[in-house]
């Protein structure tokens, strides 16, 4: 049975007695384990001395040490944090602090903008230096963080992430073939509004590594360009949208010390993954990591190989299941399929949530409780389709929502993608669907400048039949990117006519 | 070109790419100044300046083009 204290808060500890060694690189300015340690008993001693009303606490997620020290304070003292991203809309803080009730925020800025609220100024607070004695009684049921994800009515909703959740997931994590070290210097990327922030600096915590964060008023693609080359990032999660923006620039970075990357948070496209490993990061070993928000990070990992990778439509396969962690395919009654038929993938394990905060109506269309050869199983509806190979092996071939069926043809929409991007190489392509007047129609982007769509659907009808031949195609010089560094593809959608 | 057209020029295209009306810039101001140019929006800003001057930026200098006095000195230099 895993255990927060042990396989979390314990390893903290550890490495806190690690007093010269660098944990954090934030602005050019590294902070040592000591440093960190001293930050969090500050913390510690006021969340003991003023202790909030309720267990969930606001933390505006700004890029500094004082941020860091606070979710690690949190978790110490058995309390989760709801992360407020300080460049993020204040009515949308407000509506996440309002759904969890909070009222207390920690908040390292010097002016905060939660004026209604118990906001308690981290940085302000003297340094004291660590006490490793704990309350070890605290139920692995207690929750790590909430992270609101944009819902489909518009309201953001809350997943809850538990100790058992997060301790589940660091000890998979480390059984995968990926081995941090302490002498690694780790990419975090990620806003910690989005989970891979958490595995961003979570696991090089606990292994004694440094972490270099990304400042805020910085150009992220850029900014991480000169992390790789100046401080010679060894390990990093990337998202294969900012590889993307790098593509242009692939002659200009270049490094041998980068030694294992992983492609998350989207679909990773062959072409442009081998052409940033051989171009720009030849010694790295590549890894595609899977996993939606609610079964914690990752749930499937993949060791890309340098010969013979396995793809669908040039998307690279996502790999096999997590340790600990189960994954089904089944169709839509729920019954699983076949090995190689493409149905929805459902996770079950101690990494997935117990749910969405204060909302019972998506926990019943989420969770589903199956009986497999006489033994109940709580399975988490990723609403992803995959398949899975003779290996093992599990392929992602696009979103639930986003196959359609034009008449009576069903559209698997990265299939039109792929064929796209196999005409501008270069570029990249995302297909979307409007109803009009009763039909859906495909709406073609291109990352490109303006031209004549012509010679494009030329060449789609090369190969696809006339239902999969886009209503219209939309050039669109650079792709919106969500805060999660992924392709946006609600602000794409608004620029059908 | 001088110093004046080039931001002038600077204007138009980071209020079109930022949606105002108009934006009034001097060399001393940066991203933080103008509502909306944030991270996402400055990858937009770069690809028009690139276009309009017909140059091309380095991936390192991407990151000190937040000041609206460092890009007219790359443009210029650039142009040169």
């Amino acid at each position: 049975m895993t255990n927060f204290n042990i396989t979390i808060i314990d390893q903290l500890i550890q490495q806190f007695e690690q007093r010269e060694k660098k944990a954090f690189c934030i602005n050019d300015i590294y902070y040592t384990y000591y440093q960190l340690s001293q930050r969090v008993q500050a913390i510690r001693d006021l969340l003991q001395q003023n202790p909030p009303h309720q267990l969930e606490v606001g933390l505006v997620a700004n890029d500094d040490l004082n941020t860091y020290a606070s979710i690690l304070a949190l978790w110490i003292e058995g309390y989760a944090y709801v992360p407020l991203h300080p460049l993020q809309p204040l009515e949308r803080c407000l509506d996440i602090c309002k759904q969890v009730n909070c009222k207390t925020i920690l908040d390292s800025s010097q002016a905060s903008r939660y004026t209604d609220f118990k906001v308690i100024t981290t940085s302000l607070l003297d340094n004291k230096t660590f006490r490793p004695q704990y309350n070890k009684g605290i139920s692995e049921k207690n929750l790590t963080y909430i992270l609101f994800t944009s819902g489909s009515t518009g309201k953001p909703k809350g997943v809850k992430i538990s100790r058992r959740n997060i301790a589940a997931f660091a000890e998979a994590f480390d059984q995968t073939d990926l081995h941090l070290q302490s002498s690694d210097r780790c990419l975090q990327c990620f806003d910690l509004t989005f989970d891979v922030s958490v595995q961003s600096f979570l696991m090089p915590l606990l292994h004694g590594a440094c972490i270099y964060t990304i400042p805020h008023d910085q150009i992220k693609f850029s900014y991480v360009a000169g992390l790789i080359e100046d401080h010679q990032i060894t390990f990093g999660a990337m998202a294969p949208s900012m590889v993307r923006m790098l593509k242009p620039y692939f002659d200009e970075l270049y490094s041998e010390n980068f030694r294992a990357c992983i492609l998350t948070a989207e679909a990773s496209p062959l072409e442009l993954i081998q052409a940033w490993h051989q171009r720009c990061i030849p010694k790295a070993t590549l890894y595609n990591y899977y996993g939606p928000t609610e079964a914690t990070i990752y749930c499937t990992a993949y060791k890309i190989p340098t010969k013979n990778v396995k793809t669908h439509h040039g998307i690279i396969v996502i790999g096999k299941p997590f340790e600990g962690l189960d994954a089904l395919i089944v169709d839509k009654n729920n019954q699983p399929i076949a090995q190689g038929k493409t149905g929805e993938m459902l996770v079950s394990g101690d990494q997935v949530t117990p749910g969405y905060w204060n909302n019972t109506t998506l926990d019943a269309e989420a969770f589903i409780t199956l009986t497999l050869s006489g033994k109940n199983k709580r399975y988490y509806k990723t609403g992803d389709l995959c398949s899975k190979d003779t290996e093992g092996l599990i392929y992602y071939k696009g979103r639930k929502d986003t196959q359609v069926k034009i008449n009576g043809y069903r559209i698997e929409l990265g299939e039109i993608e792929h064929h796209a991007r196999k005409f501008y190489t270069e570029s990249n392509a995302v297909v979307l669907t409007q109803e009009k007047e009763g039909n859906i129609e495909l709406y073609l982007f291109i990352e490109h400048a303006q031209e004549d769509p012509h010679p494009l659907i030329e060449f789609l009808r090369q190969t696809l039949p006339q239902y999969m031949i886009p209503t219209e195609v939309i050039y669109q010089k650079e792709f919106p990117l969500n805060n999660n560094g992924k392709t946006d593809k609600n602000k794409l959608k608004t620029l059908i006519k | 070109m001088e110093r004046k057209a080039i931001i002038k020029q600077l204007q138009s295209i980071i209020a079109k790419e930022v949606k105002l009306e108009n934006v009034e810039l001097t060399e001393e101001n940066t991203a933080n100044d103008v509502k909306g140019w944030d991270s996402l929006s400055h990858i937009a800003i770069i690809a028009q300046i690139e276009e309009t001057f017909s140059i091309k930026f380095k991936l390192r200098e991407l990151a000190k083009l937040k000041k609206v006095g460092s890009i007219i000195d790359l443009i210029i230099k650039k142009q040169n």
